[in-house]
């Protein structure tokens, strides 16, 4: 089942046209992530599929229901880590999740409270008030409330950030075993690291519009990452060499370099030109760029695709 | 328990349980414990009529009251917007009238704090003589949807500024422009301007029946005019209120 469908949303706010043309979906059991820059209409787009802006044209279907009529009753069934994100400092973490308990409808006792909180790794932390907790205590407790009433579709705003590698890994297990039991995500984030360990697809949007989505796999596939190379070397690289036009030195040791060849370029005719300038190549070896590289091109691409280059990272030589 | 009412409980937690709160509480104590101390220690205000004295005081409790309304109105909708706290609630699954009334909760329990504390000065001045009981339950008709009103200004406002401090100075100059009649000297009131102002200002239908009521010795409930104004007033920023909670999107 399709827990969240946006078809070519239009949205205006404040009399400015915020999104153009965004389309994304999330299924059951699949975390999507939804990425794109600062101010790329991320955050508008899910505050749209909860029913908080009214959209100009375009569908919104969660849980198989317009937000805007039934707006109240979907948000009972949808966990919801926002950003910006505060908290009521006066308050405990269980009579926190306690009073939003309450407003979601569902009563805890102290027993399901103490669970949550140890979902979240929060339980030495109970008695404390929130008004002492650290930004990454401050996300798990976010996180906690997301799944107060046992959500059918969470959607999470950088649910990870400020939190430890050793507290990341954790929300991570917690994120996939949730997706296991058929609670489907929706992941906003800039940790591109977050997307490809937890996520089975993404959607880009730049701009208000939704410029990519798909398979991770097959963003990386069809990604300029395909034609980033590593080569090893038996010596350094010529001083006086040039590169030739079609190619880029990303990173550079003593014995390997990772080049980007263009795309439109087959690789071949790169090292033959490579070998004639005098490059000691010993072996080449295909290296995808990673996510990182797919999200540099795909943000390129559509705020500027005249001026694409290759690669917008690295050393021109 | 509904969602209003946990949202009510929460708010009034808030001026009870939160150092912010508390701060507001005893602010309002030490002013009313001066001016008491005034009232009863100078020479000269000692010699004051009763029912000037109680008066004065319901005037001061009104005013103290409208203040802290406005203090809780600001951080209910503007504070919380600025901490990132009313996001959260507005994406939980609870309708808009439904915030506004359980907002409102945080308005009820700052006027019925300011009763509890402003009644025992009001008894140490004024039980000497026969104004208590028709000054309280005047205090209570008409100064209820004033302080309300003011409490409701602050939320709607805190809906339309982005911020809370812009909203708190606006609120400010709001109260100190109504409550102006407090320290105006009362040939002022009597010009045409001031009569006109009078007129339609709610804070001075609050005094005007304190002053029928305690002064002039008329019943509280037969304050009509005064009444009216003081619901008109409760009942525009209601709208304001309501209208502004419910364009309310981040």
């Amino acid at each position: 089942m399709t827990l969240l469908v946006v078809k070519n949303l239009r949205l205006c706010c404040n009399g400015t046209l915020i999104l153009h043309d965004v389309s994304l979906t999330v299924g059951e059991g699949e975390i999507v992530g939804l990425l794109g820059p600062n101010g790329a209409g991320k955050t508008t787009t899910i505050l749209a599929a909860l029913g908080l802006f009214e959209p100009v044209a375009g569908s919104i279907r969660t849980l198989g229901h317009d937000p805007q009529i039934h707006g109240a009753a979907l948000r009972r069934q949808i966990g919801v880590l926002p950003d910006p994100n505060g908290f009521y400092d006066w308050m405990t973490a269980p009579s926190y999740l306690a009073f939003f308990a309450g407003l979601y409808g569902c009563t805890l006792d102290d027993a399901s409270i103490t669970h949550r909180l140890e979902a979240v790794g929060l339980t030495p932390a109970a008695g404390q008030s929130i008004g002492t907790f650290s930004r990454g205590m401050r996300q798990r407790l976010g996180l906690a409330r997301a799944l107060i009433a046992d959500p059918k579709l969470l959607v999470l705003d950088e649910p990870t950030s400020g939190l430890d590698p050793r507290g990341r890994r954790d929300i991570h297990d917690l994120l996939s075993s949730l997706a296991k039991s058929g609670v489907g995500i929706l992941l906003c984030t800039h940790l591109l690291d977050d997307v490809e360990r937890l996520c089975a697809r993404a959607c880009f949007i730049v701009g208000g519009r939704t410029v990519a989505e798909g398979r991770i796999a097959d963003l990386l596939r069809a990604g300029a990452g395909q034609a980033r190379f590593r080569l090893e070397l038996s010596g350094p690289v010529p001083v006086t060499a040039k590169l030739p036009v079609n190619a880029r030195i990303i990173v550079e040791d003593y014995a390997t370099v990772t080049v980007d060849v263009d795309p439109a370029v087959h690789p071949d005719i790169a090292w033959r030109e490579l070998l004639d300038l005098g490059w000691p190549i010993t072996t080449i070896a295909h290296e995808s760029g990673g996510l990182e590289q797919v999200y540099l091109d795909v943000v390129t691409t559509s705020i500027a695709p005249e001026t694409m280059a290759i690669s917008p990272i690295g050393r021109a030589v | 328990m509904s969602a209003l009412t946990l949202l009510a409980r929460k708010e009034a937690g808030e001026l009870v349980l939160s150092p912010r709160g508390l701060g507001w509480l005893l602010a309002v104590s030490v002013a009313l414990s001066s001016f008491g101390l005034l009232l009863v220690g100078s020479k000269e205000l000692s010699l004051l009529d009763n029912a000037q004295v109680v008066y004065d005081m319901l005037g001061i409790a009104t005013a103290l009251g409208a203040l802290l309304a406005v203090a809780s109105g600001v951080d209910a909708i503007a504070g919380e917007r600025e901490r990132g706290s009313l996001l959260p609630l507005l994406l939980a699954p609870l309708s808009r009238n439904a915030l506004l009334l359980g907002k409102m909760g945080g308005q009820v329990a700052a006027w019925a704090m300011m009763l509890a504390i402003a009644l025992p000065y009001l008894w140490s001045v004024g039980s000497t003589g026969q104004n208590l009981l028709g000054g309280s339950m005047a205090l209570l008709l008409l100064g209820t949807p004033v302080v309300a009103g003011f409490g409701l200004l602050a939320m709607g406002l805190g809906t339309r500024l982005g911020s809370a401090r812009a909203t708190l100075m606006l609120c400010a100059i709001v109260l100190l422009v109504s409550a102006s009649p407090l320290i105006l000297d009362p040939s002022l009131r009597r010009s045409a301007i001031g009569v006109a102002f009078d007129a339609v200002n709610p804070f001075s239908a609050a005094l005007n029946a304190y002053d029928s009521v305690v002064i002039d010795g008329q019943g509280a409930l037969a304050q009509g005019w005064h009444a009216l104004v003081a619901a008109l007033w409760f009942s525009a920023t209601a709208a304001f209120a309501a209208s502004g909670i419910r364009g309310l999107r981040r």
